[in-house]
């Protein structure tokens, strides 16, 4: 593929719609849908978005695995170990100040084990939203048959009036 | 200008200041992630940047310990950069307290989400229904009033 040249011409598939206005069928069609992994521009892709564990990064998780986490009790005692490893850092830099690395390396671990768990929150988010929106477009269509039903009753109502008025005379 | 025209320039302008809009919380989460470790290596650069000398061993004599303006500097940071530190993680705790993570494992969410569709799709038939008989409805009402129109058209006798 020319695709990896600084400036790629147009793919040349362009030739083979030329009868397209007299025949749609002689040119072929689009192509499907890609599923697993491919190649953009030099870089690979995956279509199956989800967020990668920490043992794939390579980084130790903190917090207990297993199914259900509870995120708030999780995110507080990380905040409160961080805080605790920011005076250990401040201690050992007065006694042995060359020990700094682990410590260093410790409080970034947590800093990862932060985001990691916020950034598991995001699936959860999603389905609350979309939750929300079909909540609200539930209610946007009650809304609107409620509207359209005191229309036509309105409707009927008048239409008798008028027979009425035309009986009458 | 009159007062008048001045009120009112000055009322738009006000209405124009639009209100900052918040960010979803899971984004203020991260920010004052980011905010608390931003903190933490200024408050370690700095101290340790601006800590005067101390001594290795008792072999070698005190450093001299210059009492000028910078070392009255040099004892209130701690202090405030420490405080601003504890500031950011109590904001953190407080919005890790405001997550509105209700009782939503994710079947829960699921499980309702399937329900809302369901809900959804039965009430949008009920819409179509409804709009396919108003517009039956005003089609019928259109004619007869057209038939209506040619009848009174056709009834005034021209003088």
């Amino acid at each position: 593929m020319a695709a990896t040249a600084t400036y790629p011409p147009p793919p040349p598939y362009y030739k083979l719609y030329k009868n397209y206005i007299e025949n749609p069928k002689s040119a072929p069609e689009p192509p499907p849908p890609i599923q697993g992994t491919y190649v953009c521009f030099g870089g690979n892709y995956t279509t199956d978005d989800v967020q990668p564990s920490l043992e794939e990064q390579g980084v130790r998780q903190l917090y207990p695995k297993g199914p259900n986490v509870d995120f708030k009790k999780e995110l507080r005692s990380l905040n409160r170990e961080l805080q605790l490893h920011f005076l250990e850092l401040a201690d050992i830099l007065v006694e042995r100040p060359s020990q700094y690395a682990r410590r260093v390396e410790e409080i970034s671990l947590i800093f990862k084990n932060l985001h990691h768990l916020l950034n598991s929150l995001r699936p959860h988010q999603a389905r609350a939203t979309l939750i929300h929106i079909l909540e609200l477009q539930i209610q946007r269509r009650k809304q609107a048959v409620e509207d359209i039903k005191r229309r036509r009753e309105e409707a009927q109502r008048l239409l008798k009036e008028a027979l009425g008025t035309l009986d009458g005379h | 200008m009159t007062s008048s025209s001045e009120l009112v320039r000055a009322s738009s302008f006000l209405g124009a200041i639009h209100e900052f809009l918040k960010m979803d919380i899971i984004s203020q989460l991260q920010d004052q992630v980011n905010t608390i470790a931003a903190l933490a290596f200024n408050t370690f650069g700095t101290l340790q940047r601006d800590a005067p000398p101390g001594r290795l061993s008792s072999n070698y004599p005190e450093p001299p310990a210059n009492p000028t303006e910078e070392t009255v500097n040099i004892a209130e940071q701690p202090k405030l950069m420490s405080s601003a530190l504890v500031k950011a993680a109590k904001q953190f705790d407080a919005l890790v307290n405001a997550l509105p993570l209700a009782e939503g494992r994710e079947e829960a969410q699921l499980k309702r989400i399937a329900e809302l569709q369901a809900e959804n799709d039965a009430i949008g038939q009920e819409l179509q229904r409804q709009l396919e008989a108003a517009e039956k409805e005003l089609k019928q009402v259109q004619e007869l009033f057209s038939e209506a129109a040619d009848n009174c058209l056709n009834m005034k006798k021209p003088d």
